[in-house]
C-alpha cells in the first residue's frame, strides 16, 4: 500500500485524467442505453454485463486454474509452456465454436448461412493445435539434447 | 472456527496463486495488446454505425468501394482474436479480485468500481459479438443497439483504467526484465497481494513470460484464422468456424435475408411488379421490369459486405440510380430512400446520400454475374452500391423516394 491510498501500480494523476476523460464516455453509453431502452432492455443488458464478469471470475478462471493445476502435475516442466498455450487455444476455440456446433442459428430456408460441419471443424482445429504443440516440444527436445551432448565433450 | 481476519484470509488466498505470471509486467503487455484490440474494434464499430445510421452532420463516403468490407472484416476478426488476450489478462490479474480492504480510499473504490463495466462490458462485447455471428440470440434486446452502447460504456471504463495504469505500464515496459529466477511467487508484505509487490521481487522469469505471451498470441492467431475465411477467401479451407463460405449460396453468393424470410415471394414474382419513383420534387414514374431492362445498363464489380464480417464480390448489371432519378426530372444532388417490397422489418428501406446517388456504380441491379438475380438476391431488382453495409443493399426494390 502506498501513502496515497492507491495500489503501487495506480497513478493518482493518471486516474484523475482517466476519470475526467473516461466518465463522460461511459456516461454517454449509459445515456444511450437509457434513451434506447425500448431496444436495449436495460435491466436484461445489465444482467448480461454483470453476469459475464461474475461467470468469468467465479467459474471460467477458477476452472482454468484447476485445469492448469492438474495439467502441470501431469506434464514435465520443460513441456509446460507449450502445453499451456495449447490448452488456451483449445479452450478459446471450444468457447467460440460452441454456438456454431450447436447450430442455434441454422435456418432451413438459407443453406448459405452456417454451411459447415462445425463439430468436425472444431476437432480438426484442436488436432492441428496439438500437432503444433507436439512439434514444438520435439524440436525443443532435440535442441536440448544437442546442447547437452555439446557440453559433455 | 478460528478467528481469521479478512486481511489474513485475503493474503492466504493470494498465496494460492502460485504462478509467477500473476505479475505487473505480464499484465502490462497484455493490457497494451488489449488496448490496441479494443481501440480497433471500437473505431471500426463506430464506423459501421455511421454507415448504417449516419447523423445529420456526417456524410458517409461512397468511396473507396471496398472500404466497408475491410473495416467490418477487421472488426469481427479482431474481436474474435481478442478472446484469448482477454481471458489471459483476466487470469493474470485474478489474484487482485480478493483484496483486503476491498478499497483503501475513496479514489481506490472508484478505480475498482470502474472495473465492473470494464471487465463485464469487455466480456459482453466478445460474447454478444460471437453469438451474433453464430446467429444465436439468447436475449430479448436488439443486438446492434446493445452492442453499440455497451461499447461506449466499456471504452469509457477502459479510458479510466488506462489513465490509472499508463504510468506503471510505461515504467514496467521501459525497465529491463530481470534475467534471474525469482523463485516461487510469494507475496511481499502481509498486506500486499503478489500483483502489488515490486516486479523486481516477485514475478515470472523472462523466458516463462515470453513463452506465455507467445502462447496467448498463437491462440489469438488460431482464432483469427478459424474465422477470417468468410471474408478473406484464401483462408476459407482453414476457417472452420466461419459463418460463411465464399461461393456457397444461390448463384455462388451467400444470402443473408431470404425471400421466404422477408415474405416477398409472391410480390417479387408478380407480373404486376412496378418500380415507383416519386418524391415532392419528382415527377412520379412507374416502370415495369421490361421498362427497367430497356434502360441503359451498366456493370460494376462490388462486394456484399455483411455487418457479421463476411463479404463476397460479384459482377452486377443494372440501371444507375442517378439515371432513374433523372427519369423523374431530378438531378443527382438529392438523397434517395430505397424501399423494399418487404411488408415489414427494420431493414426494409435504406438511404442513399447525394454522393452515393451520384456514384456511377450505384445500381439498381437486375443481374448478377450475367444471370437474372435469384429471388434470394433480390429479384426483380436490388440496390447495390460501393462501400455500403450489406443490410443497406436493399433487395426486392419497389420504390425510390427522392428527398
Amino acid at each position: 500500500m502506498t501513502a496515497s491510498g492507491l495500489p503501487a501500480t495506480t497513478s493518482r494523476r493518471g486516474l484523475a485524467w482517466g476519470l475526467a476523460l473516461g466518465l463522460p464516455v461511459l456516461g454517454y453509453g449509459l445515456r444511450g442505453v437509457a434513451i434506447d431502452a425500448a431496444r436495449t432492455h436495460p435491466a436484461e443488458l445489465a444482467r448480461w454485463v454483470v453476469g459475464a464478469a461474475v461467470v468469468n471470475d467465479l467459474v471460467l478462471i477458477p476452472a482454468a486454474i484447476a485445469v492448469g493445476w492438474t495439467a502441470r502435475r501431469l506434464v514435465p516442466s520443460r513441456a509446460w509452456a507449450a502445453v499451456r498455450g495449447g490448452l488456451l487455444a483449445t479452450g478459446a476455440l471450444a468457447l467460440v465454436a460452441w454456438p456454431f456446433v450447436r447450430g442455434y442459428g441454422r435456418d432451413p430456408a438459407n443453406p448459405s448461412l452456417l454451411p459447415r460441419n462445425y463439430g468436425a471443424g472444431l476437432v480438426a482445429a484442436v488436432i492441428v493445435v496439438w500437432t503444433v504443440v507436439g512439434s514444438v516440444l520435439v524440436v525443443a527436445e532435440i535442441r536440448a539434447r544437442g546442447r547437452r551432448r555439446g557440453q559433455c565433450r | 472456527m478460528s478467528r481469521t481476519s479478512p486481511a489474513a484470509l485475503a493474503t492466504s488466498v493470494g498465496r494460492r496463486y502460485r504462478s509467477g505470471l500473476h505479475e505487473t509486467r505480464t499484465a502490462a503487455w497484455l493490457g497494451v495488446a488489449l488496448g490496441v484490440a479494443f481501440g480497433v474494434c471500437f473505431l471500426t464499430g463506430v464506423w459501421s454505425h455511421l454507415a448504417q445510421d449516419p447523423p445529420s452532420w456526417f456524410t458517409y463516403p461512397a468511396r473507396p468501394a471496398g472500404l466497408y468490407r475491410v473495416t467490418q472484416g477487421v472488426h469481427v476478426v479482431t474481436g474474435t482474436a481478442t478472446i484469448p488476450l482477454l481471458l489471459a489478462k483476466l487470469w493474470v490479474v485474478h489474484p487482485r479480485l480478493v483484496e483486503w480492504p476491498p478499497a483503501r480510499s475513496v479514489l481506490h473504490a472508484v478505480e475498482r468500481a470502474a472495473l465492473l463495466p470494464l471487465v463485464g462490458g469487455a466480456l459482453f462485447l466478445v460474447v454478444s459479438g460471437t453469438a451474433n455471428v453464430a446467429r444465436w440470440y439468447p436475449w430479448t434486446f436488439f443486438f446492434p443497439r446493445a452492442h453499440f452502447w455497451a461499447a461506449w460504456i466499456t471504452i469509457g471504463a477502459l479510458v479510466v483504467h488506462t489513465g490509472a495504469k499508463v504510468g506503471a505500464t510505461r515504467d514496467v515496459l521501459r525497465s529491463p526484465a530481470r534475467t534471474t529466477s525469482p523463485g516461487p511467487a510469494t507475496p511481499g508484505a502481509d498486506d500486499e497481494v503478489p500483483m502489488d509487490a515490486p516486479v523486481t521481487t516477485v514475478g515470472a522469469t523472462p523466458g516463462d513470460r515470453r513463452a506465455f505471451l507467445v502462447g496467448v498470441a498463437a491462440a489469438s492467431g488460431v482464432l483469427a484464422v478459424a474465422t477470417a475465411g468468410g471474408t478473406v477467401s484464401p483462408l476459407d479451407r482453414f476457417s472452420v468456424l466461419a459463418q460463411r463460405r465464399p461461393g456457397v449460396g444461390p448463384q455462388g453468393l451467400p444470402v443473408n435475408k431470404t425471400a421466404v424470410g422477408a415474405r416477398v415471394v409472391e410480390l417479387a414474382r408478380s407480373p404486376d411488379y412496378r418500380l415507383v419513383i416519386e418524391g415532392e420534387r419528382a415527377e412520379r414514374c412507374e416502370l415495369t421490369l421490361a421498362d427497367l431492362r430497356a434502360q441503359p445498363q451498366h456493370e460494376a464489380t462490388l462486394p456484399i459486405a455483411c455487418v457479421e464480417g463476411w463479404s463476397a464480390s460479384a459482377r452486377w448489371r443494372g440501371v444507375r440510380v442517378r439515371d432513374l432519378v433523372a427519369l423523374a426530372g431530378v438531378d443527382a444532388s438529392r438523397a434517395v430512400t430505397v424501399e423494399s417490397l418487404q411488408p415489414s422489418g427494420l431493414y426494409r428501406a435504406s438511404e442513399l446520400n447525394p454522393q452515393q446517388v451520384a456514384d456511377p456504380d450505384t445500381l439498381l441491379a437486375l443481374e448478377i454475374d450475367g444471370r437474372v438475380l435469384h429471388i434470394d438476391h433480390g429479384y426483380p431488382a436490388r440496390l447495390i452500391g460501393p462501400n455500403r453495409p450489406g443490410v443497406a443493399q436493399t433487395k426486392w426494390v419497389a420504390r425510390l423516394v427522392v428527398r
